[in-house]
């Protein structure tokens, strides 16, 4: 990390570090193809036609997934890069490959509906995968809020992307409130840069720095910090913006936002809060606040999201409760509730996708409230059987990977608790389950109308496109509950360390 | 085929599930041909199930073991789950009675003209759960069985059930998904205290391995040598008492059984006798297979509540069947008081107890069916199941009439029915153990009077006088059982008599697991 070192070795150090950006070099190039692609085709440049933007957004996000997935055997400890500003290691690749999938999938869901700018939307939605590559994988303070507001500000753009009034009120909301929290982010940063004289969270002189000065105005700017983090996970306090943007944007767009800001937030969160406890020294039980922090989401989206009738609002705040439960592996704060963390965030973007996939099929039926779905059940079984799979994993309930995952984040917390003995952690632990049950109630909801009320519905196909994307989703959940010492495996091998 | 009796028992109907998603849905026939055939089949697999088991021991027997997954955590180790099923003498028989009600309940769904397709499916996925549930000697297999019974049960009740059938579904769906979240919690613990022999890194899910006390990790939370404490009270007391009450209310125990009566009213009468007859069984193996083996020592030293909330049961239970109007909700309130029994049973820890409440869970899984059924007969014909809208139905319905008489006596407790060897076993062990208060015994000695009570009171009621139909109903539409219901009736009341001239044929199999159940709680004090 030499920030003093000459222009020369400056400029070595960045050719190094280059090296290893593949990933986001390639969702770099792919943005720049688009927006070319955008300006010869004449009929994207009219504003409608092909889906060949698409189409090279997908191979973009895929080879970029690739290419992570290729480098996943060589860095066994994090890489510095670039001045020691972002960090490459497994656990930010991870990450990463699970928001190029994400984005893949959003493509895909895209080739349906998305007919109104395309190679802008494919190049915005390539900014929020390459945002939410470079936010998980950054330690200075710089480049955590670039890359933060990289996700946030195409994310403005995407979530009005319906061009309808709603789309444009949904959009600003998040705006301001974006905006907002970001102040906020930023100032704590700056406070922390000022106590601790130090922009690298990872670094041996900001950790010496908190421990020289464990005072409330740490405390402080830890807070304010975290908020910014909070906000792009959609956790609580800072969830607010959630059901209106989600109820808003486009389904494929509202899929990405419940996935790949929330995991790069989750990410950045994850090293500040190991940053912040400085190795067990510091006197601000870090862990305890973020613990709080996700009994409090967990119950309040749970509570909220019973008593929305739209679809989207109530996924939004299901989105939010799961935040919370992601949180936990963060309070738990030791290496196994990480890669414990990192299994119930795969699958978790699995189940959302099954069920965001779904609701774009039955939406573009004109099923768009929770009372619309009576009566569809029967006449489709297929589609609401594996919506039912989706929503039963996100709940957490056997046979599916979101009961593994639900397990194993508990089983983290659990531990976390013996080797500790901090009872805070159990005071998570028997709410955190219970609040499985209020889960149940609204998860069951869409498949209580289709299957229990009568209603007409119109008989469908079988044989979809949606249905072959769902089976594969399923079989996924499936699969991750029988198997999941393959994925498992593979998490196994992340070793979280500054 | 011998070597995997267990595991044809349980994915036949899996299989047949997914046959029949490739039915014609307006086939309804062969829909019912093929749930019977897989009930068929499985009634021949569990004879040679019974055949290869013997009877001499209470061992397992006809185990199947192999590696589910492994999983790798890290610096503590790794988690193995198995695929890991045997029986015993408390299994064993309780599989026989889920074949048998499968098969009662199927011919009982023939009624069911609604949805046939999804119908059958789903009872086939509950058939292939219900027995997985008894079969499994792994924690998280276990699991996914009895999780894997909510959704058939909840869509059955939702779909093909009375008018509130929405709000008891989802009811049940609910109270029993809290027991399990419940449960969950105590799984958690001993998987992650416990390990296999000789490797304290490798943890388990294997029940065999858990009853173990030597097989925990020193010093974890649920170490039966160490003396973690939560909230001033032993870590294992409170996963004993997590068990508890997550089992009791799948079993239902009083407090926690106010979602019965509504499923089981609400619920079409196929639906009803496995509810009644399967579903609460599990609950009463958990406490016996799980809650107690794994925590003996909690076990023993709350047995007293055990106890106590088991008289609460068996008197609150029939207090309320005596006030109820509905034939239906009665017979549901008697589930509760019966299942009270297996409660005051087990918590005597004594070998008599113990035989008595497995002996009183087959015996009710028996009896209840016909409970069931008989409401269901009346109800088919009339749409109509208030006690006070009926008089004189000897007159018009005799056949219907003497099967009501076998059900009901054999339900209070008459000496020559399987109810009454159960019982008789059940007070057996209550006055002479040493770990409940006499007292409790006593009390529940009202529970008899209590239940001749209300039994004899309804067919005074409902048989015994003027005929009289009040309501909608009218007489002419009470005609008496026709071929279908008697060969439902028939094999019914055959058992129940049997059981209760012969105990012998199923305490061979009980008496066994009973002595190696007791000696597992007193030894581990």
């Amino acid at each position: 990390m030499k920030i003093e070192a000459g222009l020369p070795e400056k400029l070595e150090w960045i050719q190094h570090s280059l090296g290893f950006f593949g990933p986001e070099l390639i969702l770099f190039a792919g943005i720049v193809v688009v927006l070319c692609v955008g300006i010869i085709i004449p009929s994207l440049r009219a504003g409608s036609g092909s889906s060949t933007p698409l189409v090279i957004g997908l191979i973009a996000s895929l080879f970029a997934c690739a290419v992570s997935l290729a480098g996943w055997n060589q860095e066994t400890e994090g890489l510095h890069l670039f001045g020691g500003m972002i960090v490459n290691d497994r656990f930010s690749s991870w990450l990463k490959i699970i928001c190029d999938v994400a984005g893949a999938l959003t493509f895909l869901l895209s080739l349906k509906d998305q007919r109104k700018h395309v190679s802008e939307y494919v190049a915005l939605v390539l900014s929020v995968l390459l945002g939410a590559h470079m936010l998980s994988m950054s330690v200075g303070m710089i480049m955590i809020f670039l890359s933060l507001e990289m996700i946030s500000i195409t994310s403005y753009v995407l979530a009005g992307y319906s061009f309808k009034q709603e789309g444009a009120e949904g959009s600003l909301k998040y705006f301001l409130f974006g905006t907002a929290s970001a102040a906020v982010m930023l100032y704590g940063l700056s406070l922390l840069y000022g106590i601790t004289g130090s922009s690298i969270i990872s670094s041996q002189e900001f950790v010496e720095g908190l421990l020289a000065h464990q005072s409330l105005l740490l405390l402080v700017a830890g807070l304010l910090a975290l908020a910014g983090f909070l906000f792009k996970m959609a956790a609580l306090p800072m969830h607010l913006w959630a059901p209106d943007v989600y109820q808003a944007a486009p389904m494929p767009v509202v899929a990405l936002f419940s996935v790949v800001p929330k995991l790069a937030g989750l990410a950045v969160l994850t090293r500040f809060v190991l940053a912040a406890t400085a190795y067990g020294q510091s006197l601000i039980d870090w862990k305890a606040i973020v613990g709080l922090i996700a009994i409090v989401t967990i119950t309040a989206g749970n509570v909220a999201a019973l008593r929305q009738s739209n679809a989207k609002r109530m996924m939004a705040y299901s989105s939010i409760a799961q935040s919370g439960f992601l949180l936990i592996g963060v309070a738990a704060l030791t290496e196994q509730s990480i890669q414990f963390m990192m299994f119930y965030a795969a699958v978790y973007f699995v189940a959302n996708y099954l069920v965001f996939g779904y609701l774009q099929y039955f939406e573009s039926k004109g099923v768009l409230t929770i009372p619309d779905f009576a009566g569809t059940g029967r006449t489709d079984p297929v589609a609401h059987g594996f919506l039912l799979a989706g929503l039963i994993s996100l709940t957490g309930i056997p046979p599916t990977a979101g009961f593994t995952a639900k397990l194993l984040i508990f089983t983290g917390l659990y531990d976390a608790y013996r080797i500790t003995d901090d009872s805070f952690l159990l005071w998570i632990f028997v709410p955190g389950l219970l609040n499985t049950v209020i889960a149940l109630f609204y998860y069951l909801r869409i498949p209580y109308f289709a299957f229990l009320r009568d209603g007409d519905g119109v008989p469908a196909k079988y044989l979809t496109w949606t249905n072959f994307l769902g089976l594969v989703l399923v079989l996924t959940l499936l699969g991750l509950f029988f198997r999941p010492d393959g994925l498992m495996g593979w998490i196994n091998k992340i070793t979280f360390v500054l | 085929m011998p070597d995997h009796i267990l595991t044809y028992l349980i994915f036949l109907p899996v299989l047949a599930a997914f046959l029949a998603l490739f039915i014609p849905r307006d086939r309804s026939a062969w829909f019912r041909v093929l749930n019977l055939a897989v009930c068929g089949v499985q009634g021949i697999l569990t004879i040679i199930a019974i055949v290869r088991y013997g009877s001499e021991t209470g061992d397992l027997r006809l185990i199947e073991r192999t590696e589910w997954f492994s999983l790798n955590l890290g610096t503590w180790g790794s988690l193995r789950a198995e695929y890991f099923l045997g029986v015993d003498g408390l299994s064993l028989p309780l599989i026989a009675l889920t074949v048998f009600v499968m098969i009662i309940a199927g011919i009982s769904s023939w009624t069911i003209t609604k949805g046939v397709k999804g119908y059958f499916t789903l009872m086939l996925i509950l058939n292939a759960a219900v027995i997985g549930s008894f079969a499994a000697l792994d924690l998280l297999l276990f699991y996914l069985f009895f999780e894997f019974m909510l959704l058939p049960m909840f869509f059955l009740i939702g779909i093909w059930g009375g008018k509130r059938r929405e709000y008891a579904s989802i009811k049940f769906f609910l109270y029993t998904l809290c027991g399990s979240i419940l449960i969950l919690v105590a799984f958690i613990g001993l998987y992650i205290s416990g390990s296999v022999p000789g490797d304290v890194a490798t943890h388990t899910f294997n029940i065999m391995y858990l009853r173990d006390g030597s097989n925990y990790v020193p010093g974890s939370v649920l170490d039966p040598s160490g003396t973690w404490l939560i909230g001033g009270w032993s870590a294992r007391n409170w996963a004993f008492l997590l068990l508890f009450v997550g089992f009791a209310i799948k079993l239902p125990m009083v407090p926690f059984h106010t979602w019965l009566p509504d499923a089981h009213v609400e619920a079409p009468t196929p639906v009803s006798v496995i509810l009644a007859a399967l579903l609460l069984k599990i609950g009463g193996y958990g406490l016996l297979r799980i809650a107690y083996p794994l925590f003996p020592d909690a076990a023993l030293s709350l047995s007293w509540m055990v106890g106590l909330f088991g008289v609460v049961s068996i008197i609150y239970g029939a207090l309320t069947a005596m006030a109820s109007k509905d034939l239906k909700r009665l017979i549901a309130y008697s589930s509760v008081s019966h299942m009270g029994y297996v409660l005051l049973g087990m918590a005597s820890a004594t070998q008599e107890g113990v035989s008595g409440a497995v002996y009183q869970m087959v015996s009710h899984g028996v009896i209840t069916t016909m409970l069931f059924l008989i409401a269901g007969v009346l109800y088919d014909r009339t749409n109509d199941r208030m006690i006070e809208n009926y008089s004189g139905l000897a007159r018009i319905m005799p056949v219907y009439f003497v099967v009501v008489l076998i059900a009901f006596f054999a339900s209070l407790g008459l000496p020559g029915f399987s109810g009454f060897i159960a019982e008789i076993m059940v007070f057996l062990g209550a006055f002479r153990s040493n770990v409940i208060h006499l007292s409790l015994a006593i009390i529940a000695t009202l529970g008899l009077a209590l239940g001749a009570a209300y039994y004899l009171w309804t067919i005074q009621r409902m048989f015994f006088g003027k005929l009289h139909v009040r309501g909608a109903a009218s007489t002419e539409q009470l005609t008496d059982l026709d071929l279908r219901e008697k060969v439902m009736f028939l094999p019914l009341a055959a058992i129940t008599l049997i059981l209760g001239i012969f105990p012998q044929l199923l305490l061979n199999y009980i008496d066994p697991f009973a002595l190696g159940f007791v000696s597992l709680l007193t030894g581990g004090s």
